[in-house]
């Protein structure tokens, strides 16, 4: 009937360890004071512990890379241009400025989506179902006069909520 | 309706329930003690939340979340387990009171699976979960549930010295 009932059989043997004293007489002390009406429990220090947000950090690394790519474009344009103006004929046509950079496309790959379960967000009673995915995107603007493109490529990570209803 | 919050003899329930939460919860830290701490912020959440005690499917989604919150927490442990989780499957085993070698043989072969199997082992043996209780904290269907826990049997199977 089961292949493994000899199996499952071994494993159920295997005991898990006892967890420690203080674990019940932590769990008793915070339901006591949750009785006593005391607001916190004061059991979770690491619940203050510096959070970060990555897809801040993953937006504000890429919005500064745009910044250091756009300043680097804009001073390579005063040292094409002077030469020009030094040079006899005037060449108004050929100087190349980020202005006449266009959006060319951008690109999203998704490359792992992970379902992370039920989840209580915010001290939230309703339970939510959490999804984290990871992505690659990839912004390219394109000069269309020189056919200079410009690329800037950063990860992003999103996490979705999406409200359960009890049944 | 059973409620934790109005069970007067809540010390025998978590009793019960404790050693399968930490070992449950283990899976996602690196100490037994983070694992604890893990269960008592889980347990106390259910009990602020006055969830039915029989509901264990949101009792283990609701340890499983407080885990993964805490491995968060602290943004270098979070980089780090989170490259253990993808990568290299080095979670930490399953605490066990091993007695020979033949369970300590068992053990390294647990360790060995994948997590997304462990994870449905852990709750199905030790914890005596229904698929339909495991796919309900996992948010997964109760046959990918079973399928996992086939895999993982048979993966114990294959990797278990031949006694």
């Amino acid at each position: 009937m089961n292949d493994f009932s000899e199996l499952e059989d071994q494993l159920r043997k295997l005991r898990p360890a006892t967890p420690s004293p203080e674990l019940f007489k932590q769990v008793e002390r915070v339901l006591a004071e949750e009785n006593g009406s005391t607001l916190t429990a004061g059991v979770l220090p690491r619940q203050r512990r510096l959070h970060f947000n990555w897809l801040s950090l993953g937006l504000g690394l890429a919005a500064a890379t745009a910044l250091v790519l756009f300043a680097f474009v804009r001073l390579q344009q005063p040292t094409t241009t002077t030469s020009k103006v030094a040079s006899v004929s005037p060449a108004p046509a050929t100087a190349i400025s980020a202005a006449q950079f266009v959006p060319a496309g951008l690109t999203q790959v998704v490359y792992h989506t992970r379902d992370e379960g039920l989840h209580f967000s915010n001290n939230s009673a309703q339970p939510m179902r959490r999804v984290r995915s990871q992505a690659r995107e990839t912004i390219r603007w394109r000069n269309p006069k020189t056919g200079a493109t410009l690329r800037i490529s950063y990860p992003r990570e999103e996490v979705s909520l999406t409200p359960i209803s009890g049944q | 309706m059973e409620n934790v919050a109005t069970d007067e003899n809540w010390k025998t329930r978590f009793a019960q329930l404790a050693p399968g939460l930490v070992l449950f919860a283990r899976q996602w830290t690196r100490s037994a003690a983070d694992a604890e701490d893990v269960v008592q912020e889980a347990f106390v959440k259910f009990w602020r939340r006055n969830h039915d005690v029989n509901n264990r499917g949101l009792l283990y989604a609701t340890v499983r979340s407080v885990a993964l919150d805490l491995l968060r927490r602290d943004s270098r442990r979070a980089r780090r387990e989170a490259a253990a989780l993808s990568d290299a499957d080095q979670l930490v085993q399953p605490a066990f009171d091993i007695e020979d070698d033949s369970q300590r043989a068992l053990v390294a072969a647990i360790d060995l699976l994948p997590d997304e199997q462990r994870e449905v082992l852990v709750m199905k043996i030790w914890n005596e979960l229904t698929f339909a209780e495991i796919a309900d904290a996992l948010g997964i269907s109760q046959n990918t549930a079973a399928s996992r826990y086939r895999y993982a049997l048979t993966a114990l199977k294959k990797n278990l010295p031949s006694s």
